[in-house]
């Protein structure tokens, strides 16, 4: 039997000695982080599933943890990337400068993980909160830029003290730091700020607007081969902290009947939703093909707090399979982006072109993870996506809806930029000599993550059984499934139906292609260009600025996030400078006075 | 004399099912095709006629196809300079099989009124391998129309065999191409 | 469910032949609309076996492997298109997203397959196309989020037996606005002018299809006479009111398909900003006008 703090303490101490065994040769310790991963991640699953994890504390004072089905999901999924993540790392260990401090944060951010969604107690919860954002925050600049850690702390560090004031407002009223008797017996006004407090954290740390300038900047910064965690795992306790803020507070607020929702929660709807659409707009635009992954995380975050607002089952399910769904499609993309980086050093879609020649693998796994996030049949995307559908057209929230299709059709406009610009078009001459496909210890894990995505698509029905217990625990009625259908308000769907007969129609495609007569092979320069005479590649290769008449549209109004940020820095700077100049100016009369003056006033209150 | 009522049926060869197979090909080729009009000459002004409601092309199947991939006919209008010459191989060799040639004027017959010019080359028929040609300077349309009727009436007859002779007798039009243009293909950008 | 499979694959054919008849019979009218005589009926059945008997060439295994997706994605959606209420592969499971999204794979596909020829009009092709599909998807899903909340079903065959219900009129009355954006987005979906932007013949000789030649753009032909079926097929059954029997479906799918003909004939060919603008602006207001009035107000005719 496994237990969770056994788990927590292995990994404390296997980080330890990650870092002494990468001092003595890098490849060992990153071996020694697969093993300790994988090991974590396997117990986890095998005894998480059935809820047969052990929740005593024998070592750790203070402590204690709490299995609930809904950590349960949310741990599963993290630890999985994390482990399959770490077969990456004795690839890239080398380009770091503190390899050692590498191996051992990435351990001891996962026993933060762990911690965090095992507990049932809301101060631990900070606590473990705060581990993850200090081992990431260190690991961040060993990438490419050092202020993208700051950005990242500094919106992690005010969603983590909005979560804790709003955890003091419940102690004041509960009495106690439970998790779960704390919530439901929140009433009245302190409803509403615990509320809001939990919702600000949850923003941060999913990256949804307005609190998403940071998922740029530290996800394309970040390391390679930390970028799929980020982005995959770790905004996953943004979502962790929305569920418990949607769903288990009741703030009073009005409800609006023509569409039978709270408005505090059509407010939440509203901000989700604008997510989404700026996530697309600004995706649409990027060179940089890790940055263009980032916002679709802001995008598809955007869904997630769409699904979570509706106060409506069919809702919930869809937006647990999405977060499902969405870490395993986006830890497959940006893992095939981090493969393409360490063969040719770069990732900005400007500057190569024809990858798919020499490394056909890497494009698949690439290809499957963008027909998940697309929300295309028959990989999983499409099953979330088409429930969080059901549910916002049988409320029938039009304004929402307008922004889930158009976040929908424009996902498949960023996604299919780096295919073409990166992968596809015309064989750039100075990769045609160097690139070689990725090592067979990089494929495992990306080819794994692809056979995961298609079976989310095709069989989700195990699935679901577990969600539905989460659903069940949440108190909601479960979605209606049965073995191969899923059961929405107005159709019904049957995912192994589609995967089948999608496959029956390409192999007639294929029995009409073979039948014909075959084609002589020619290579990429000869085509058609009028009649011209071409001899350089770069010239016949379209990837600069791809969607250009789209991004001229809206070209002028993309900097008012973060010119509004940047004055808001700017208001609070002057705030400094104006009490410096007040109270701590060069004269020791003034400092002096003002010392007196305020002491005087204290004291008038306690005195008198 | 002796009876049929006993006798089997024939089995038909191979070359015969072949035959058979490449006649019902040339029934969907020859009612079905479409030009990619190199205007290179004057005569292509009798083009937009031949393509619009005076004198329908369409109604034979042929029409207008923006690249040579997708396109049957190459159609030659008019007189060929040197430089064009280079470019009209080159799209000629990157056509799909089977394709057809059609010059119209007399400058590819002969060379026309710019016979004696040292820029126009005067036997198109030396280069590439042309099916129909549509003499006149230049020809009226009902000739133009007249001259696709023909190359479908050659497709039926199978004697459109352009593309297979170009094949066969590869190193003939090559040594020709050579001797009037030096190279086909310009070995780099700076040159024409 | 091998007699269903069967049933699917008879539709997929059905409808190939259909469209492919409805727009050599179209090609004929519009000559006869410019004072000529126009090609046989049976004109694109030519073009199409024409191309599958010539030998081209193929950039790689990403060309040829995209077409069969591409081709094998659209036969595996028309398969679940229903014809009249009892001629239908799959019943119950006709759901309206499906179809959207199982058409995407098959754009997905060919897109796939257009880039990987290496040529940068190809690219600029499936951009434009893409676009065009960002442009003209949201005004037509707020309609059908209508129709869909309306009717309490979102399969076709649910959708065409609610409007021949007793009392309730088709969709292109009861919502007339919301038909109006119907027909414009179907003149998106079909690429016919003026959003026939991604082919653009003259601007970028001919968008995606640049590079292809014989069987592959044969079997791109196919997809695309396949991808009119599906789409024209669903305007059919969401606003004309779906068909008992096979014979009016005959009649309602000609009828829309040509009066969209006879409409993108007169017209030019928009660039793309103008595009993406126009579906922006009067086609998405009167979406979600038709929507408030029809939701909120039940205002339905």
């Amino acid at each position: 039997m496994a237990s969770i703090e056994f788990l927590i303490l292995l990994l404390v101490a296997s980080s330890l000695i990650a870092y002494l065994l990468t001092k003595v040769n890098s490849f060992l310790g990153s071996v020694f982080t697969i093993f300790a991963s994988m090991f974590v991640f396997v117990s986890l699953a095998a005894y998480g599933f059935n809820a047969t994890l052990v929740t005593d504390v024998l070592y750790l004072p203070g402590f204690t943890f709490g299995y609930t089905y809904l950590g349960a999901f949310f741990a599963i999924i993290v630890a999985f990337v994390y482990a399959m993540v770490s077969f990456f790392h004795p690839y890239f260990i080398d380009h770091y400068k503190y390899k050692n401090a590498y191996n051992m944060l990435f351990l001891l951010s996962l026993a933060g993980v762990l911690g965090a969604f095992f507990t049932d107690n809301f101060l631990q919860l900070f606590f473990f909160f705060e581990l993850i954002v200090w081992s990431t925050m260190f690991l961040i600049p060993l990438g490419k830029s050092k202020s993208a850690a700051v950005s990242y702390f500094a919106y992690s560090a005010a969603g983590s003290f909005a979560m804790l004031f709003g955890i003091f407002v419940m102690r004041a009223q509960v009495g106690s730091f439970d998790m779960t008797l704390g919530l439901s017996s929140l009433t009245g006004t302190n409803a509403i700020i615990v509320y809001v407090s939990f919702l600000i954290a949850a923003f941060a740390k999913l990256g949804v607007f307005p609190l998403h300038l940071w998922l740029p900047i530290a996800h394309g910064n970040a390391p390679h081969p930390f970028s799929p965690v980020l982005s995959g795992a770790l905004v996953k306790l943004g979502a962790f902290v929305a569920v418990l803020a949607l769903i288990r507070i009741t703030p009073a607020s009005g409800l609006i009947t023509a569409i039978n929702l709270p408005f505090a929660h059509y407010i939440v709807a509203i901000l989700g939703a604008m997510s989404i659409v700026f996530g697309t707009l600004m995706a649409i635009r990027e060179d940089d093909a890790k940055k263009l992954l980032a916002y679709s995380s802001m995008s598809h975050g955007g869904y997630i707090i769409v699904a979570f607002s509706l106060l409506d089952s069919v809702a919930y399910a869809g937006g647990f399979y999405h977060i499902l769904a969405h870490a395993l499609a986006s830890a497959g993309a940006f893992m095939a982006i981090a493969a393409v980086a360490r063969q040719t050093g770069t990732t900005k879609m400007s500057e190569l072109g024809g990858i798919i020649h020499k490394m056909p693998i890497t494009y698949i796994v690439y290809l499957v993870a963008i027909i998940s996030m697309a929300g295309i049949p028959p990989m999983g995307g499409f099953i979330s996506k088409w429930l969080i559908f059901q549910a916002v057209i049988d409320k029938g929230l039009i304004f929402i809806a307008v922004a889930l299709f158009f976040g929908s059709i424009g996902s498949f406009l960023y996604v299919f930029r780096p295919l073409a610009a990166l992968f596809l078009g015309q064989e750039l001459p100075q990769f045609k000599k160097t690139v070689k496909e990725a090592p067979i210890l990089m494929l495992i894990p990306m080819v794994i993550i692809t056979l995961l995505n298609i079976y989310t698509g095709v069989l989700p029905n195990q699935l679901f059984g577990f969600i539905n217990r989460i659903i069940g625990e949440l108190g909601f009625a479960p979605l209606v499934t049965s073995t191969f259908e899923i059961n929405g308000y107005n159709g019904i769907i049957n995912p192994a139906l589609i995967a089948g007969i999608f496959g029956f129609g390409v192999v007639i495609a294929f029995i009409i292609f073979i039948s014909l007569k075959k084609s002589k092979q020619v290579t990429l320069m000869e085509t058609y260009t009028a009649a011209n005479f071409i001899h350089t590649e770069e010239l016949l290769h379209y990837s600069v600025d791809f969607y250009a008449p789209l991004e001229r549209l809206y070209a002028k109004y993309i900097h008012i996030m973060t010119n509004f940020f940047d004055s808001l820095a700017n208001k609070v700077k002057e705030l400094g400078r104006l009490s410096k100049y007040v109270f701590m100016s060069k004269y020791v009369e003034v400092a002096i006075f003002w010392i007196v003056a305020i002491t005087a006033f204290l004291l008038w209150g306690e005195i008198l | 004399m002796k009876s049929t009522k006993f006798t089997p049926a024939r089995k038909l060869t191979k070359e015969e099912i072949d035959r058979k197979w490449w006649e019902i090909g040339d029934f969907f080729r020859r009612n079905s095709l479409w030009m990619l009009m190199y205007c290179t000459g004057c005569c292509a002004i009798e083009l937009p006629p031949a393509m619009t409601s005076a004198y329908d092309m369409e109604r034979l199947g042929m029409g207008p196809m923006a690249t040579p991939r997708q396109a049957d006919i190459l159609l030659i209008s008019g007189y060929l300079s040197v430089k064009s010459l280079r470019r009209v191989i080159y799209t000629y060799e990157q056509m799909s099989e089977p394709k057809y040639v059609v010059g119209l004027g007399s400058c590819p017959i002969n060379g026309g009124i710019y016979h004696d010019s040292h820029a126009v080359i005067n036997q198109l028929d030396q280069y590439i391998p042309v099916d129909t040609y549509v003499s006149g300077c230049m020809p009226n349309t009902e000739s133009v129309m007249n001259g696709f009727v023909d190359l479908m009436e050659q497709i039926k007859n199978k004697t459109a065999n352009g593309w297979v002779k170009y094949k066969e007798n590869n190193e003939w039009y090559k040594s020709n191409q050579k001797a009037a243009l030096g190279e086909v293909i310009i070995h780099d950008e700076f040159h024409e | 469910m091998i007699v269903n499979i069967l049933i699917g694959f008879g539709i997929a054919v059905l409808g190939f032949v259909l469209q492919t008849s409805v727009a050599g019979v179209n090609r004929k009218i519009i000559g006869r609309l410019q004072k000529r005589y126009g090609p046989k009926w049976y004109q694109e059945f030519l073009d199409i076996f024409k191309l599958l008997s010539k030998r081209s060439i193929s950039h790689g295994w990403i060309f040829d492997f995209g077409v069969i997706m591409a081709l094998g994605g659209i036969i595996a959606t028309a398969m679940f298109m229903p014809i009249t209420n009892t001629f239908v592969a799959f019943a119950g499971y006709d759901n309206f997203f499906i179809f959207v999204y199982l058409l995407a794979v098959g754009m997905l596909g060919m897109a796939m397959s257009a880039s990987g020829s290496g040529n940068p009009l190809a690219s600029i092709g499936v951009m434009r196309a893409l676009t065009t599909m960002l442009a003209y998807e949201v005004p037509f899903m707020i309609v059908i989020l209508t129709v869909i909340k309306l009717s309490n079903t979102s399969s076709m065959v649910g959708i065409g037996e609610f409007q021949r219900a007793l009392g309730n009129n088709w969709f292109l009355i009861a919502l007339p606005l919301g038909g109006i954006v119907a027909v414009i987005s179907l003149m998106g979906m079909l690429g016919k002018k003026p959003f026939e932007t991604y082919i653009a013949p003259a601007e970028i000789a001919s968008g995606p299809m640049v590079e292809y030649g014989g069987k592959q753009l044969g079997m791109l032909f196919i997809m695309h006479e396949i991808t009119v079926f599906i789409e024209v097929s669903l305007f059919v059954h969401i606003f004309l009111g779906g068909a008992s029997n096979i014979f009016i479906f005959l009649i309602k799918y000609f009828v829309v398909y040509t009066v969209v003909n006879l409409i993108s004939n007169v017209n030019g060919r928009f660039k793309i900003d103008q595009v993406v603008k126009f579906y922006y602006k009067w086609p998405l207001i009167m979406a979600v006008t038709q929507a408030i009035i029809a939701i909120y107000f039940g205002w339905v005719i």
